[in-house]
């Protein structure tokens, strides 16, 4: 009972920190990027803040997934009555889409948000146009990770 | 002493790649892309070169970065210029890693040495008016030349000096200095590149010994000069090849590197030389070449590459807006100013 428990909350954490990191690189690498242009054109803080708060997407996919398992366990409101190890592995294994979707493209996300940063400070024009949606690109596989996830959370598993 | 450089084989089409991208750099490219928009563009040059009269060239400065007080002289507008220098370098510099930043600053350290000695050596006063973007101060210079003590200086300085002085003395030629001090600037920039693994600046000193060694090469020819053994090593240009060109005719010269990335260039400012009698054409021709070079750096979206090119650049920019100014303080043809800078 206690080793199936640790299981299933080890892929809890596991969904939250692993995307965390991906979104935590992937801000701090456009933060820096949206730093340097601010530098010389602090007119340009809008469209800046909208190309760097897009990696902070999968942290919140992965903070997401970690509430819906600690749901599927009951935990604020006394915790399931049994769980074999069978089911935490599936709740461990539900876990790992979002997580390792995250944190690959949390940071390919930031790489791609400082791209268009980086042009956005040569064709401001263009920072919406192609900055914009070529790092909202990446984010489709990072949605693709939490619908799986969830997928397998919601329905695929059944505790209890 | 410095090590035999290894003469690289082109294996690029006109650049070379400018290699990987570095994130550590993400706010300096950041920066210096934002500060590369507001550079003068080429018309914007053009019509200075094209302007009635001096004060109409300082005129179409006025909206810019540039602006320049009205009725200001020449040797005031110069001083503007040299702090303006002075502050895109400082601000480059801050942007690199150190050791990056001091082979740039030594680039200033081997004008003041080249200046020192000339001055030394033909027993003129040293003097204090030396570049102060450099690694040395200017002031240590009187101590060093009276105690002849070389080896205060950074080893890559004292190592030229030491050869310069050698050079200077084996037939009393002025000239030795220069081909001594360029010589060991090169090295000194190739083996750094190489210490530092830094593929970027590699291929940019590289390209630079081998534009260097073009324009000698012409130089040489056009003023038939005796000199061989003068040429830079580490450039992918043969020395062997270069001193073959003095002996032929300027007709020959260009189909000589048609496979090579400078034919453009040498075949623009060879034309030139032989039908204007003047460099101006090679000078402009060879830095489009290294331009082409730098823009290329656009590829990338993070590096230390987009800060060296932004700084080449910006100290282009503002050589260019100095010579114009001086062109058209002095009178002189626009053609020859349109020649030199487009």
């Amino acid at each position: 009972m206690d080793y199936a428990m640790a299981i299933a909350l080890a892929g809890a954490a596991i969904a939250t920190f692993m995307a965390g990191i991906g979104s935590s690189i992937g801000l701090g690498i456009a933060g820096r990027a949206a730093a340097g242009v601010l530098a010389e054109k602090p007119e340009r803080y809008g469209l800046m803040t909208l190309l760097v708060v897009l990696p902070s997407t999968q942290g919140i996919y992965g903070f997401v997934i970690s509430l819906f398992v600690m749901l599927k366990l009951n935990m604020f409101g006394g915790g399931v009555d049994s769980l074999s190890i069978a089911t935490a592995c599936q709740l461990f294994a539900g876990c790992l889409p979002v997580a390792v979707a995250g944190l690959f493209s949390g940071i390919h996300q930031g790489k791609a948000c400082a791209g268009g940063i980086v042009m956005a400070a040569k064709r401001p024009d263009m920072g919406i146009k192609a900055g914009l949606v070529y790092a909202a690109l990446v984010e489709f596989y990072a949605i693709l990770g939490f619908l799986v996830s969830l997928l397998i959370i919601m329905i695929g598993i059944t505790v209890g | 002493m410095f090590e035999m450089i290894e003469q690289p084989v082109v294996n690029f089409h006109l650049y070379p790649s400018v290699g990987e991208e570095d994130w550590r750099y993400c706010f300096a490219t950041a920066e210096v892309r934002t500060l590369g928009a507001g550079m003068l563009s080429k018309t914007e040059l053009l019509n200075m070169a094209n302007a009635v009269d001096f004060a109409d060239a300082v005129d179409l400065l006025s909206s810019g970065e540039y602006a320049l007080p009205a009725r200001a002289d020449l040797a005031e507008i110069e001083n503007i210029l040299l702090v303006k220098r002075s502050e895109v370098r400082k601000l480059a510099c801050g942007l690199m890693d150190e050791s990056i930043a001091e082979l740039f600053e030594a680039r200033d350290d081997f004008a003041n040495m080249r200046l020192a000695l000339r001055r030394t050596l033909t027993d003129k006063e040293l003097g204090l008016d030396y570049s102060g973007d450099g690694n040395v101060a200017a002031e240590r210079f009187e101590d060093i030349f009276a105690r002849e003590d070389y080896y205060s200086l950074p080893f890559y300085l004292a190592e030229a000096v030491e050869e310069a002085v050698l050079g200077y003395y084996q037939n009393k030629d002025i000239r030795q200095i220069d081909y001594a001090i360029d010589s060991a600037h090169a090295r000194h920039n190739i083996a750094t590149a190489q210490r530092l693994e830094n593929h970027f600046l590699l291929e940019l000193f590289r390209m630079q010994i081998d534009l260097t060694n073009i324009r000698t090469m012409l130089r040489l020819k056009f003023t038939e000069s005796q000199l061989r053994d003068v040429f830079l090593a580490g450039g992918y240009i043969d020395p062997r090849r270069l001193k073959h060109c003095i002996e032929i005719d300027y007709e020959a010269i260009a189909p000589l590197f048609i496979a090579s990335p400078y034919y453009p260039a040498i075949e623009q400012g060879v034309s030139y030389l032989a039908a204007e009698k003047s460099f101006l054409k090679l000078e402009s021709c060879c830095w489009e070449h290294l331009e082409g070079f730098l823009d290329s750096t656009d590829q990338i979206s993070a590096g230390i590459q987009p800060v060296i090119a932004y700084l080449l650049k910006k100290e282009n920019e503002i050589r260019t807006v100095r010579l114009i100014l001086t062109a058209k303080k002095n009178f002189l043809d626009t053609k020859l100013i349109l020649d030199r800078i487009s």
